[in-house]
């Protein structure tokens, strides 16, 4: 009888702990997938702004037709990629090639006190700056999700419910990732 | 995140709470002083009649009837009052700092929207708004209501004076305060009090210039002043509700929105050395500023009451923690302040259309025109913006060049058609040609191309004088401090012949001239500003004489 008791005791405390955990992971996973929608939609807003700063580039600089191809090339591949690892990808060359492009609008001055220019500048600018906010709201988010859904006791209820781990979405600089070669 | 989202409800809550309490009970002494006065004052005239000397004193204790009718009394007042303050609570906040809406067409202005946007994505996307205070003080404020309307506020000398990442560290401040509900909190609490100062200030001039005509005002007026009064001291009181740590809470909160201590702590350093921006209209509403726009002594100092009643840490607490986050120290800062001071910058256009980048190449008299079937001409692409001069279809003919086009084949005469089309047509009011549109300081003015005067909005006048994108001419400079000194012995001549005053190039419909005017008395430039759509006619060189006194005066003043 009292081991009846006791046995009803355990189970209703671990069902509603349990229950607790479930909803506590599902309003981090809402968090992670939120965190990823707002990093879509800035990548997106990207992809719009490039047509129009190639079409004034253009007018400019006509000598520098490779470097405004290697955009529109990296804006397609980012446009057509899917999946986590390929966005990142794609994105991070695009990002790479926008730098080569505007590191070359300084040789022209006309085309750097384009009014037009000017607002696009800031357009990209300070998308470039929301993307990166969206990446580190994202992975702050995955990693509490990570954190609470690999942890004891919460691992149980994640592994029932299978609750899989998200990867980050990291912005890998190309020049930084190369292990720097030592010479003597 | 270390302070989770439970204890900020939690905290949140139990301010409100206490506040609203607070204000019951206020008004339940309030009521409890007035009903005994008026009852003590009846027992007195009664016993002055009847000729009893000695008055019992029994009269101040209340029967039940009495005491329900006080506190009935004090809950409907009270709760009249939050409910009253509580509506729109933002648009009344807003209203009595005198903050404006963003204006798109504005380049700091798009970079302000900009970097809110991006503040409110690092935050996981709360709404937030912006809004400018068109002051040349530095400061940032961020308000909320229970209609979960969240704006975050800064000052036209904010945008024009820090980098963009330092207003980014800002404005990440503001969120931070934002996002964990402390601005809703501290927004009502200063509210319910602070909000009804300006009406204290109003009423107190009231009295003092009736008295000083001799007249004597009403006991109404006496009482309301009193009760605002009264009503200034206990806002004061519930100052204790907003703890000054919520400031370095925020703080910490930015930089992880932000990760950028270094940047709060130069903004954080640059509006503390000066232009706070005391004597801000609203400037009583403290507590939302991310510094106090005054400087007070309670607020640099510690201690239980300043811990109590101050809104504020001091300010150097707040930079050693940032500096301690960033790994630098103190003297990064000082340089950063004094590089601030002397940026290189370049001079002011001086001639016509300089800024304008499609005038480069077309101020060359290089064009014909067949006009009405006759080859007119050489004109510059200039000549050519007169109004109804040249139309799509208008043959073209440039100098050097064989072919003949209509203008609309030509691709300069179209790029120029095309620009021509985006501006308005206003003409020079003194010239009659097309005013150009250009970008001048961030705000949009228009440049007539013949006479170089200028015509401005008066609320991009106050933006264009705060901001510093532009060195001036040294002969623009003597001017400048010539007028200003000669301002204080005696006012330039205007002319107000009405015949030569100037019609407004906006309301040309309707036949008005502009009244002729100095900007102030104590920048004494000469101006033409219509008193219905609010446009200032400048002079050539006029507005950068302006722009230069205020800066020079702003200099004499640091």
């Amino acid at each position: 009888m009292i081991v009846g008791v006791v046995l009803l005791v355990v189970v209703a405390v671990a069902f509603l702990l349990s229950v607790a955990v479930y909803n506590a992971l599902i309003g981090m996973r809402q968090a992670v997938q939120n965190g990823w929608s707002q990093i879509d939609v800035q990548l997106k807003r990207r992809h719009d702004l490039i047509p129009n700063l190639i079409e004034i580039a253009k007018g400019y600089m006509a000598h520098e037709r490779q470097t405004l191809e290697n955009v529109v090339k990296a804006r397609q591949q980012a446009v057509d990629a899917s999946g986590l690892q390929d966005k990142q990808q794609a994105e991070n060359f695009l990002s790479s090639t926008l730098r080569s492009l505007f590191a070359v609008v300084e040789n022209y001055p006309n085309l750097k006190a384009d009014q037009q220019m000017l607002r696009l500048h800031e357009e990209l600018t300070s998308t470039e700056n929301k993307i990166a906010f969206a990446r580190q709201y994202y992975n702050d988010e995955v990693t509490r999700f990570n954190t609470a859904a690999q942890t004891f006791p919460n691992n149980i209820v994640a592994v029932l419910f299978n609750f899989k781990s998200y990867d980050f979405f990291e912005i890998v600089n190309p020049a930084e990732k190369e292990v720097p070669q030592v010479k003597f | 995140m270390p302070y989770s989202f439970t204890q900020i409800e939690k905290d949140k809550g139990r301010v409100i709470v206490l506040v609203f309490f607070s204000l019951i009970v206020f008004y339940f002494l309030t009521a409890l002083i007035l009903y005994w006065s008026i009852k003590g004052f009846l027992i007195l005239q009664i016993n002055a009649e009847s000729e009893r000397t000695n008055i019992p004193y029994q009269w101040m204790w209340l029967y039940p009837k009495e005491m329900i009718a006080i506190v009935s009394v004090a809950l409907i007042v009270g709760i009249g009052h939050w409910f009253f303050t509580m509506d729109h609570l933002v648009e009344k906040m807003l209203g009595a700092l005198r903050a404006e809406a963003l204006n798109p067409s504005d380049k700091y202005h798009r970079m302000f929207q900009n970097i809110v946007d991006e503040v409110s994505v690092a935050t996981g996307g709360t709404p937030m708004e912006g809004v400018v205070i068109p002051t040349m003080a530095m400061n940032a404020f961020a308000v909320a209501d229970f209609s979960g309307r969240n704006v975050i506020g800064v000052t036209e000398g904010l945008l024009a004076r820090l980098t963009r990442a330092e207003i980014e560290a800002v404005v990440g401040h503001e969120a931070a305060h934002i996002v964990s509900g402390d601005c809703l909190s501290a927004t009502v609490t200063t509210s319910l009090f602070e909000l009804y100062n300006s009406m204290r200030i109003g009423l107190g001039e009231m009295i003092s210039s009736s008295r000083s005509q001799g007249k004597k005002s009403d006991g109404v007026v006496y009482l309301s002043y009193g009760v605002l009064t009264a009503a200034t001291f206990m806002g004061k009181i519930l100052r204790m509700f907003i703890s000054r740590q919520r400031e370095l809470r925020a703080d910490a909160a930015a930089v992880r929105l932000t990760r950028d201590p270094l940047s709060l702590s130069q903004s954080l350093y640059t509006i503390s050395s000066r232009w706070r921006g005391a004597g801000l209209s609203g400037e009583n509403l403290e507590a939302i500023f991310i510094v106090n726009p005054r400087f007070s002594r309670l607020d640099e100092s510690q201690g239980f009451f300043a811990n109590l009643f101050s809104t504020h840490p001091p300010v150097a607490e707040r930079l050693s923690i940032l500096l301690d986050m960033a790994h630098s120290d103190a003297k990064v800062l000082e340089k950063k302040f004094l590089e601030r001071q002397n940026y290189p910058r370049t001079l002011a256009p001086e001639t016509p259309g300089a800024s304008l980048s499609l005038v480069n190449t077309s101020s060359e008299k290089n064009w014909i025109v067949n006009k009405d079937g006759q080859w007119q001409g050489p004109f510059s692409l200039l000549d050519l913006a007169n109004p109804g001069f040249l139309q799509v279809d208008t043959w073209v003919k440039k100098l050097g060049s064989e072919r003949i086009e209509q203008a609309f084949e030509n691709t300069e005469t179209r790029d120029f058609l095309w620009k021509k089309n985006q501006q308005q047509t206003l003409l020079c009011p003194k010239c009659r040609v097309s005013l150009f549109s250009e970008a001048y300081e961030g705000a949009s003015i228009y440049r007539c191309q013949a006479c170089n005067g200028v015509l401005v909005h008066e609320n991009d006048v106050e933006r264009i004088v705060i901001r510093q994108e532009y060195d001036f001419s040294p002969r623009i400079k003597e001017i400048a401090q010539k007028l200003y000194q000669e301002a204080s012995k005696k006012l330039p001549h205007i002319d107000l012949t009405n015949a030569n005053l100037y019609a407004c190039p906006q309301c040309q419909h309707i036949k008005a001239k502009m009244p002729r005017m100095l900007y102030s008395l104590v920048y004494p430039v000469v101006i033409d500003k219509c008193s219905f759509c609010g446009f200032a006619w400048f002079d050539k060189d006029e507005l950068e004489i302006l722009q230069c006194m205020i800066e020079q005066a702003d200099q004499k003043n640091a």
